[in-house]
This record gives C-alpha cells, sequence and structure tokens, in this order.
C-alpha cells in the first residue's frame, strides 16, 4: 500500500475566504488588499513581492487580533472532515504567516507548511521566510510514495506540478485557468472534492 | 442514494462526425442540453465523474451549475485518444463497481431506472439497444441474454449503447475501444435500455423526434 499525503492550500480551499483581505478590514484597506490578493491569485504579481508588500500593510495589527480574526473564518466543512480523519497524513501549505494562523491550524489539528514571521510578543517585526510551496512537496517525498495536491490560484501552481495527483478547487472561486491547464481533476465543492480524496 | 457509488459520463471527444463545434453533451435537442437529460438520471449516484476534453470549460461550468459536486477529470489529449483512454482516466483509482455512460445520450428515464436496479445485483451488466443504423457495434446474445461477442457485422438486433456497469473489469488506457476490454470478459449479462447515441446529424435528427415518445417526468 502506498503512503499517500495529501496537501492543501489554505485560503480559498480550506477556508472559505481569503485571510488578508479580511485582516485588511480592520485597518480599513479591505478593497485595497483584496485587489492585490486577487491579481496574485492570478498570477499577475509574483506571490513573493506581493505577500511582502501586503504583510508590510497588515504589520499594525497585534498578532493576538490577526489570530482572532483568522480563527472566526468559514472553513469547508467536508474537507476538514476528511484532514481530521486523515490528520496524520494532511498538510496545510500556505503562504500565510505561521503566527497568524497557529490557533487556526491547532483547532484544525493537522501539520502545516507556512511563510516564518519575525516578532516581538504580539508585535509582527516583518517576515523571516516565505514559503515556496514546491518545497514542501519535494520534503514530503522523502516520507511518501504518492502525494495528492490542492490549490485554486497560482501560487499554487508549483505544488501541483510537483504532485502525483493535481486537483483545482473552485469552491469559493474558480481556479485560475492556467492552473486548471496543470490539474488531473477539477471540483467545485468540497464534496465532490472528498469523492476524489477517498479513492486515493 | 443508490447503491452503486459511482458513475463517470464520458465528455471529452471532439463530436467531430456530428460536426457542430460544440461538445456533443452541450448539443441542444428541443430546448434542452444532451447531457441535462442524462444528469437527472444520475441524481441518486454519489460520486459522479465527467471526463471532459473539448470545450472543456464550457462543460464543466454547465455541469457543475446542475451538479455541483461533480468531479472533472481532465483529458487534455482528448484530439488523439480514445474513449478507453478518458474512462481509464476516470476510474483507474477505483476499487468499486462503476457505471460508464457515454455522454452523447439521451436515455429513456425508466427504462434505465430498471437498469440500475438490476445492476445493484452487483453482477457486470452491458446496455444494448434495439439496432438502429447499419454502422453500430452489435451484440451477439445468447439465449440467457448473455452478450456472446461485439462485432461490426453482421448486423444483429441488438447494439452496444456505450452504457454498462462494470464489477472487477478494468477499461486499460491503450485500448482502442472499450468493447474491446468487455469483449476479454464474455459472456457479460445484458439489459435493454431505450436510447439513442449522437453521433451523426441523422442521429441527431432521430433524437429529435424519438425524445418525445421518452417520458421525463420523473426523472
Amino acid at each position: 500500500m502506498q503512503r499517500v499525503a495529501f496537501c492543501f492550500d489554505l485560503d480559498g480551499t480550506v477556508i472559505r475566504g481569503e485571510i488578508l483581505p479580511h485582516l485588511a478590514r480592520s485597518i480599513d484597506l479591505a478593497d485595497e488588499m483584496q485587489l492585490l490578493t486577487t491579481l496574485t491569485m492570478q498570477g499577475a504579481i509574483p506571490f513573493e513581492h506581493s505577500f511582502r508588500l501586503r504583510v508590510k500593510l497588515l504589520s499594525e495589527i497585534p498578532i493576538s487580533t490577526a489570530q482572532e480574526i483568522v480563527s472566526k473564518l468559514p472553513l469547508e466543512s467536508n474537507i476538514i472532515r476528511f484532514i481530521q480523519s486523515h490528520n496524520s497524513d494532511s498538510y496545510l501549505v500556505t503562504g500565510n504567516l505561521d503566527v497568524w494562523i497557529k490557533p487556526l491550524i491547532e483547532r484544525i489539528g493537522c501539520q502545516c507548511f507556512s511563510s516564518q514571521a519575525n516578532h516581538s510578543g504580539d508585535r509582527l517585526l516583518g517576515i523571516k521566510s516565505v514559503m515556496q510551496k514546491e518545497h514542501a512537496v519535494k520534503s514530503l517525498r522523502e516520507r511518501y510514495e504518492r502525494i495528492v495536491a490542492i490549490g485554486d490560484g497560482m501560487n499554487d501552481a508549483m505544488m501541483l506540478q510537483g504532485a502525483d495527483v493535481a486537483i483545482a478547487y473552485g469552491g469559493f472561486r474558480s481556479p485560475v485557468e492556467n492552473l486548471v491547464r496543470l490539474a488531473h481533476y477539477v471540483v467545485y465543492n468540497g464534496s465532490g472534492l472528498c469523492h476524489v480524496l477517498d479513492t486515493q | 442514494m443508490s447503491r452503486i457509488r459511482h458513475a463517470i459520463v464520458s465528455c471529452a471527444g471532439l463530436g467531430s462526425r456530428l460536426g457542430l463545434n460544440s461538445a456533443k453533451c452541450l448539443v441542444h435537442v428541443e430546448g434542452k442540453r444532451v447531457i441535462d437529460y442524462l444528469l437527472p438520471l444520475l441524481a441518486d449516484i454519489e460520486d459522479l465523474r465527467v471526463v471532459v476534453g473539448f470545450q472543456e470549460a464550457e462543460v464543466m461550468e454547465h455541469v457543475s451549475k446542475i451538479r455541483p459536486d461533480a468531479v472533472f477529470v481532465r483529458n487534455p489529449s482528448y484530439a488523439s485518444t480514445s474513449n478507453s483512454y478518458s474512462v481509464n482516466l476516470a476510474t483507474h483509482d477505483l476499487h468499486e463497481p462503476f457505471m460508464i455512460i457515454d455522454g452523447d445520450m439521451i436515455i429513456e428515464p425508466a427504462s434505465f431506472r430498471r437498469f440500475l436496479l438490476a445492476a445493484e445485483c452487483g453482477e457486470s451488466m452491458v446496455g444494448v439497444a434495439r439496432s438502429k443504423t447499419d454502422e453500430a457495434v452489435f451484440v451477439k446474445l445468447d439465449e440467457s441474454g448473455y452478450v456472446q461477442q461485439f462485432q461490426r457485422s453482421p448486423r444483429a438486433p441488438f447494439e452496444w449503447c456505450g452504457v454498462a456497469y462494470l464489477a472487477g473489469i478494468h477499461i486499460e488506457r491503450s485500448s482502442q475501444f472499450v468493447f474491446d476490454d468487455l469483449s476479454r470478459c464474455l459472456p457479460l449479462k445484458s439489459y435493454e435500455l431505450e436510447c439513442v447515441e449522437i453521433d451523426t446529424p441523422d442521429d441527431l435528427k432521430m433524437a429529435q423526434r424519438e425524445i418525445h415518445k421518452y417520458n421525463f417526468s420523473f426523472a
């Protein structure tokens, strides 16, 4: 029996929404952040540049406030059920900062690859490292024979390319066209996604 | 929910013989698209997989509005591969029986419902229809209704109609036709379906005539 790892994008896949625009709302920059996020998802701006800029804009938000906002975001229940029943082989792979998503990840109860923050107590100082999603797939290769990756934006492209089974997910918004071209499967809700995951 | 958990609808092909520059499952017949007649028949099947290729964006957009939990299996090589290739893409990871259905068919609902009920016994089953043209793949049946042979000629009273329930039968990626794989597993139980398959402009005309005889009110 092959050992299978399941790699889930977080924003727009496990979370029914985007973290950064929600954080931006608390400092009245929601529209600007949504524009940047959408352009990044479509691949119009490289993820790393965009992410550094967006984090800079959000850095005045206390970490505890950000965690509280993130913890209230709605989750896709079918995907959460799948992750929790396969928690030792399920991984969230996200560009988001570890400090913002820590309580959420603990609540979901699986492992996570994320960007890492420099912080001092409740204050965000900057970014220590930006998650390159293909690195997560590469490191899982050492332990798994088969990797299934699920995502919706261009920052998931390398993760899907490195996986054995690539799934473009359109539960929150339509997956970007160029990501669909890399996918073996396309699904539009959590229930459909679990039909594929259950047979891997 | 049906006891049959997986159904695969093949919608990847170019439909070049029909020549309408449209995926055949999206062709209009009497005010509805071909796939609109098929999807309600599969409403109780939990895992619906639609293989897409030609005009995949249009097919996915249309089907996902009706069946949001459908799984779309991409066949980017649709122009150079056979239906067997598409079916294999959608079924290679399944370890349970599944239904296969060509996406260019309109099936009379009551006959399809009887087919599903008969398939629930778990034995592989091949859908056959009264032969309508000379270009079909005909089936030679024995006295118990088991398929003994698939043949291009001579013409026989029944033809293979592109629907099957397969338990323990795998469709290989390299096969030229699905019935090539079925041929290796004969004899196979058959079950008659009332249906039309839309491959050519003449088939489309026939579908437009036949559809008025079908009762879709309870589909």
